[in-house]
Parts: structure tokens; C-alpha cells; sequence
């Protein structure tokens, strides 16, 4: 369960995020749509407790957010996942896994690899030959082997191939049944209506639309979401 | 989770090329200090044994001879060379390694290796020393100088800390990783040197195990001081380059500037005398007496007033004993008394400048490490100061022993060149024989050192549990 109450985020009085409320239950794949600087990395770090709110209170689990522990119910994807390129990925895996618990063994950790698509002959190479799409997958075979009840994904398909894209989407599915609350940015309409239970719309740090993603249609949200970022390009130039 | 970093630490340092080559490149230097320094420390050691013997068959086939003449015909006192002088030389190639000693005065000890040298060496010798303390922790640098703000600029920091680490974890965990890199090349090379040390070597020095692990673990500490300050350092430092600025800024102050200015503040604190105004400051005391109102031949005057008296005759004639030999005896003792009082102050200045230089560690643990490893090696001041004195007390033993044959053998009347004596009077003078100070007599002579080492310890631990914590993630 994620949960934010009035959370504000300021950096040197500027706000990048104001005011947000929203919750994620488990099983339900809460989406975040908006431009870039619209407040959707800013709220991830706050939940991932990367910087700390200016007000305002982020809960994971029932607990803040700012305590340690509640790293063991969240996993996490950045957007552009390094990892370390002189280990391979298997090791990147057990290296990563281990810290959040979880102790994969070595086919343990090939099998997870698999699941996620990895190609079996890439396993065991350094990270450094990876692409970003292969390295992005195991980001999620990290975050599959942590087994946490919360996810928070930052554009977890921004460069993925479509197939890796759709293997993803597949993933969010398998999450979502077995009953992980799922946060996720992203500029990808197209995958927020067709993952997602719910979809936020954000603009300058502000959640302006929070609606059921079964509530409309892939249209609807397209033009939704195109008036709201004219909106603010209107009112940046009227500001 | 510690075993986990710890064990990332080590396999990322071990693949990366350039930790490759410049830990292959410090451990075949390291190696071939330990070797070659063995080599020429067992060479030099038989030298000096085979030279100090020479001199002593030369003194006992020196041919009949007046025992005065004896006296000055003299002996030489060389400096053993300590077994683990192979890891440090410290200050071996600037303090002499013999004495000639003779009657009436204190000779210097001579021949060191930088008289022999050209300038070069006074940049030093490539030594186990010499590459533990500044060279390994210029690798120390290359180890950690990113280890913080790399991740931090890869990304992978946040992804390890969403996995649940805490900071101070993390920070514990990437020191000691480092940590057991650095001993992974440290301690092969330095039980490998321990190897290379025979039976006869190890029983010599007054404990050379002891020497040896007080010295290991003196390095074993001030390498962790090290990877703590560099990777404290790489934690708060905003990027990779303004950390590697940072750290070998750090490096030539602590190991080259530093101890220069050290040794300047400790001659400018405790200013030392000329070695001309020393000479001539002592015959004068010598000539005048210590208080200057006391010349010898009024001292002279006194005593051969004083032994009439004793013996109850008027004329030096009419002694029982030899006036000459109790003459010199005293002009000897009246000499040492003057030399004794001389030496004093300059070695309480050395002392003094040596203790500022220890005091300095507090700031800078490279003199810290550098005060206890010379100490140990056995090439510090305070092993020269012991030899000198062992040769010193040598000296006035054969000396007095010469002017008591003297004044109680050569009877008065008989002329100089008619008292002789010979090989059996030779032989009652023991060879020189000197035994370096023991493990705990140095070690307590180096408190301020291994306190510095152990404060800079404590400081860095407390520091980085005070800070780790705040150590920024994005």
C-alpha cells in the first residue's frame, strides 16, 4: 500500500511538487503521466525516501517512509538502470537481490534472468556489453526476486524494444495478480491505459486529473492529457 | 550484507584493468624491495661482522706495545645492521656505521652511505617502507576515489540503497572491502619477507617476531586509517574528479610536504648546533674546564697535589704507582665528563626535534607509521643513540683498562718505550659486542606514535558514524 497526504516538495523555494494525495492498494497499478519536470521523478524519490518532503507525509505499508525498514516492501526500477559493468548479470542480480534479502542462488538467478527475457547466453557476460533494454530486465528480475509488496517503477520501458516492452507489460500483469501496489511514471499513454488501474495526470508539481483507467478511453485520455499540458504551456506564456 | 558488499568491493576493484596494472605494478616493486633490501641487509650484515672480527685480530696481533700507545692504537665499533632494516632504512644512510675509538676523545660515527652517494640519495631508497607508506596509499586513492561518487553518478547508489542498505552499511561495507584489497597485496609480500628471515636472524635483534608483528600491525592500522579518510572523503565529494583532486591534494601533503615542514619547524623550534660550534665547544670545557674557571694544568696542579698527599711523598718520583697513568686516567674521565654534558644537550635537542615529529602524527598518521616503522626496522635515532653509547662505554672501558696497567705496572723511572705489553693484555678486552633494545623498550620509546595511529582510528570510525548517514543518494 502507497500512500501520499499532502505531500509538497520544494528545491530552493521553487515547488516541484504541491500538495499531492493519492493512494496505490495492492493490486492496483496507479500510473503517472506528464511532461518532464511535471513532478512524477519527484514523487518516486519521495516514496523511495531519496530526498525528504518539505510537508506533507509519504507511507509505505502504513509506515513513513523516511524509516529503513520500509525498503523491504518496496522494490524499484529507475529509468535508466546502471548497473555494474564488470560483473555480469547473473552476479549484478545476486549482488542486488542479496541486499534486498533475497539470496538467488546461481540458478536461481539464471532462471529469474530467463523469466524476464533475458537471452541465456548474456547471463554470464559483463554488464558492460549490455544494452539498455537487456540491463532494464534485470532491473526487473531484481525487483521480481525481491518479492516486495509495492513496486515504483521510474519510465521502466524509455528504451525498451517492443517485444522487451511487452514482456514488461506481461510482468506488471503477473505483479499486479499476485497483489503489488504499483506506482509507475511514464510518458507511454498507450501502456498506462493498458497496465494501468489507475491514471494521474500531472503539470508543475501538481496532480490535476486522478482517474480509473476502465473510466476512459485511450482517446479520451490522449486528448485529456494534451489539453492539460496546452493548459500549462498556456499558462506558462500567460505567466 | 557486509560479506556481500565486501565481496562486490573486491570483485569490481580485481576486473577493473587499471587497479590491475597498478596493483601489479606496486606488488612486483614491493617484491623486488623485499628481495633485493634482504640481499643487500644479509650483505652488509656479514660485511660489518667480518670487519668488526678483522679489527679485533688486528687489535690482538697489534705486537708489544706500551698500553697508552694501545690506547690510541685504538679499535673500531661497527654498527650491526638490523635484520628488519631490509623493510625500512630509515635514517641507516645518514648516521655512520662505524666509530674508531680511541683514547681521549669521542670520535664521530662514520661512513654512511650518503657520503658514499651521489644526490639521488637523498630522494631515497626504493624500500618496503618507502612503497607501504606512500606508495600503497596512492593506490589506496586510486581504489576509492569513486567508490561513493561514482555510484552516485551511475545511479547505482539508489538502487542499493532501495534495496534497504543503510548508508552507514554501505560505508562500513566499502571499507572494508577496500581494506582486504589492500592486505590481499600487503600481507603475502609481508610474510614472504618473514620467510626470507634465518634461524640465526630471527634469534638476533631482541625478538624479531615481536618486531616484526608490532610492525605489520602498525601498517595494518594505518592503511585502515587511509581507505577510511579516502573513502569518507569520496562519499562527500561532489564528483569522481573533485575527489581524486581532493585525495592526491591530500597524498602530497600528508607524504611529501608535511614531513619537510616538520623537520623544518622541529630545527626552527629546537635549533641544533653546527658541528663546528659542537667541537669547539667541548675543547674549550675541555681546556677551561666545564665552568670555564677550571684549566687543566690547574686541574693537573690539584690532582698531582692530591695523589703526593694520598701516598705521603713529595715528588711524582717517589711514587709507588705511574703519575702518567693516573694522570690520563683522569684527564680521561674529566674529558668524558665534558662529552657527557655536551652530548646530553644534543641529544635532548634531537630528542626533542624527534618527539615534535612524533607529537606531528596527531596531524599526519604517514608520520605516525613513518616514526614506529623506522623504530621498529631498528634505523631510528634512537637505535643510533644506542649503538654510540654502547661504543661509548666500549671506549672508556679499554681505555681505563689501558691507563690502569699503566699506573700500576709501569713503574716509575722506567722509560716509555721499556714497559711493553702484549698479545695476553690484548685478549683481556672483550670484542665489541652490541644488543639492539628490545621490542617493548621501542615500543614504549613510540607511545605518541602508536597513540597517533590509533586516535586517527578512532576519529575516522566516529566520524563515519556520525556521517555515513548523510551521505546524499541522488
Amino acid at each position: 500500500m502507497l500512500q501520499a497526504t499532502n505531500l509538497t516538495k520544494n528545491y530552493s523555494g521553487h515547488p516541484a511538487l504541491t500538495d499531492l494525495n493519492l493512494s496505490v492498494a495492492p493490486g492496483e497499478v496507479y500510473c503517472l503521466l506528464g511532461a518532464n519536470g511535471a513532478g512524477k521523478t519527484t514523487t518516486i524519490n519521495l516514496f523511495m525516501n531519496f530526498i525528504q518532503p518539505t510537508s506533507g507525509e509519504v507511507m509505505v505499508n502504513g509506515l513513513n517512509a523516511q524509516a529503513l525498514e520500509t525498503k523491504k516492501y518496496l522494490a524499484y526500477i529507475p529509468e535508466n538502470l546502471n548497473l555494474y559493468g564488470n560483473l555480469t548479470g547473473s552476479e549484478n542480480l545476486q549482488f542486488f537481490a542479496g541486499l534486498g534479502g533475497a539470496k538467488p542462488d546461481k540458478p536461481a538467478s539464471e532462471k529469474l534472468l530467463e523469466s524476464v527475457g533475458l537471452q541465456p547466453e548474456a547471463i554470464h557476460k559483463r554488464v558492460a556489453q549490455y544494452s539498455k533494454g537487456m540491463r532494464q530486465k534485470v532491473g526487473i528480475a531484481i525487483a521480481k526476486a525481491k518479492q516486495a509488496d509495492n513496486l515504483l517503477l521510474d519510465e521502466p520501458t524509455s528504451g525498451l524494444d517492443p517485444q522487451a516492452s511487452n514482456d514488461f507489460a506481461r510482468l506488471l500483469r503477473d505483479m499486479k495478480e499476485n497483489r503489488v501496489a504499483i506506482l509507475m511514471a511514464t510518458h507511454d499513454l498507450f501502456r498506462a491505459k493498458e497496465s494501468g488501474t489507475h491514471i494521474g495526470i500531472m503539470k508543475a508539481g501538481i496532480l490535476v486529473h486522478s482517474l480509473k483507467s476502465d473510466e476512459i478511453t485511450l482517446t479520451e485520455l490522449e486528448n485529456l492529457y494534451l489539453e492539460t499540458m496546452k493548459a500549462e504551456s498556456h499558462a506558462k506564456t500567460n505567466y | 550484507m557486509l560479506k556481500l558488499i565486501i565481496k562486490k568491493e573486491i570483485l569490481t576493484a580485481l576486473r577493473d584493468i587499471r587497479l590491475q596494472i597498478s596493483g601489479g605494478i606496486l606488488i612486483v616493486l614491493m617484491l623486488t624491495a623485499v628481495l633485493v633490501g634482504r640481499q643487500g641487509q644479509r650483505k652488509i650484515g656479514v660485511e660489518r661482522t667480518k670487519a668488526q672480527s678483522a679489527m679485533y685480530d688486528k687489535w690482538l696481533n697489534q705486537g708489544n706495545k706500551h698500553p697508552h700507545s694501545a690506547a690510541h692504537y685504538g679499535q673500531f665499533a661497527f654498527k650491526p645492521k638490523p635484520v628488519l632494516s631490509f623493510l625500512d632504512v630509515g635514517l641507516d644512510n645518514y648516521t655512520g656505521i662505524s666509530v674508531f675509538l680511541e683514547a681521549h676523545k669521542q670520535n664521530e660515527i662514520l661512513f654512511s652511505a650518503a657520503q658514499d652517494s651521489n644526490g639521488m640519495t637523498r630522494f631515497g631508497e626504493m624500500t618496503a617502507a618507502l612503497i607501504l607508506q606512500v606508495l600503497l596509499p596512492l593506490l589506496i586513492i586510486f581504489l576509492t576515489f569513486n567508490i561513493f561518487s561514482k555510484e552516485r553518478e551511475e545511479g547505482t547508489l539508489k538502487l542499493i540503497h532501495a534495496q534497504g542498505l543503510s548508508l552507514r552499511q554501505l560505508f562500513l561495507g566499502k571499507v572494508w572491502g577496500t581494506y582486504l584489497m589492500v592486505l590481499l597485496i600487503f600481507l603475502p609480500i609481508i610474510v614472504l619477507a618473514y620467510l626470507l628471515l634465518d634461524d640465526q636472524s630471527v634469534n638476533l635483534d631482541g625478538g624479531v617476531t615481536m618486531k616484526f608483528l608490532s610492525l605489520t600491525s602498525g601498517y595494518a592500522i594505518y592503511f585502515l586509517v587511509f581507505v577510511l579518510l579516502c573513502v569518507l572523503i569520496s562519499a562527500f565529494a561532489k564528483s569522481s574528479g573533485f575527489s581524486l583532486l581532493l585525495l592526491l591534494g591530500l597524498w602530497i601533503v600528508s607524504c611529501i610536504i608535511l614531513p619537510k615542514a616538520t623537520t623544518n619547524l622541529a630545527d626552527k623550534v629546537y635549533p641544533s648546533p653546527s658541528q663546528f660550534e659542537f667541537r669547539k665547544t667541548i675543547k674549550d670545557k675541555v681546556k677551561k674546564g666545564i665552568d670555564g674557571h677550571n684549566p687543566s694544568d690547574v686541574r693537573l696542579a690539584s690532582l698531582k697535589q692530591q695523589v703526593l698527599d694520598q701516598y705521603g711523598v713529595s715528588t711524582i718520583e717517589e711514587l709507588p704507582v705511574n703519575w702518567s697513568g693516573i694522570a690520563m686516567q683522569a684527564g680521561e674521565e674529566y674529558t668524558d665528563q665534558v662529552y657527557d654534558s655536551e652530548f646530553s644537550k644534543i641529544e635532548e635537542i634531537f630528542k626533542r626535534q624527534n618527539r615534535l615529529s612524533e607529537w606531528a602524527g596527531f596531524v599526519n598518521p604517514y608520520l605516525a607509521v613513518r616514526n614506529l616503522s623506522m623504530a621498529l626496522a631498528g634505523t631510528d635515532f634512537e637505535h643510533h643513540i644506542a649503538f654510540a653509547r654502547a661504543a661509548e662505554n666500549y671506549r672508556r672501558a679499554f681505555v681505563k683498562k689501558m691507563n690502569k696497567d699503566m699506573e700500576v705496572n709501569h713503574k716509575p723511572g722506567v722509560g716509555y718505550g721499556d714497559y711493553n705489553v702484549g698479545m695476553e693484555m690484548w685478549a683481556s678486552i672483550e670484542p665489541f659486542s652490541y644488543q639492539l633494545p628490545s621490542t617493548g623498550t621501542i615500543l614504549s620509546n613510540q607511545w605518541r606514535s602508536i597513540t597517533a595511529l590509533v586516535f586517527w582510528l578512532v576519529i575516522l570510525f566516529f566520524l563515519a558514524n556520525i556521517y555515513a548517514p548523510k551521505i546524499s543518494k541522488l
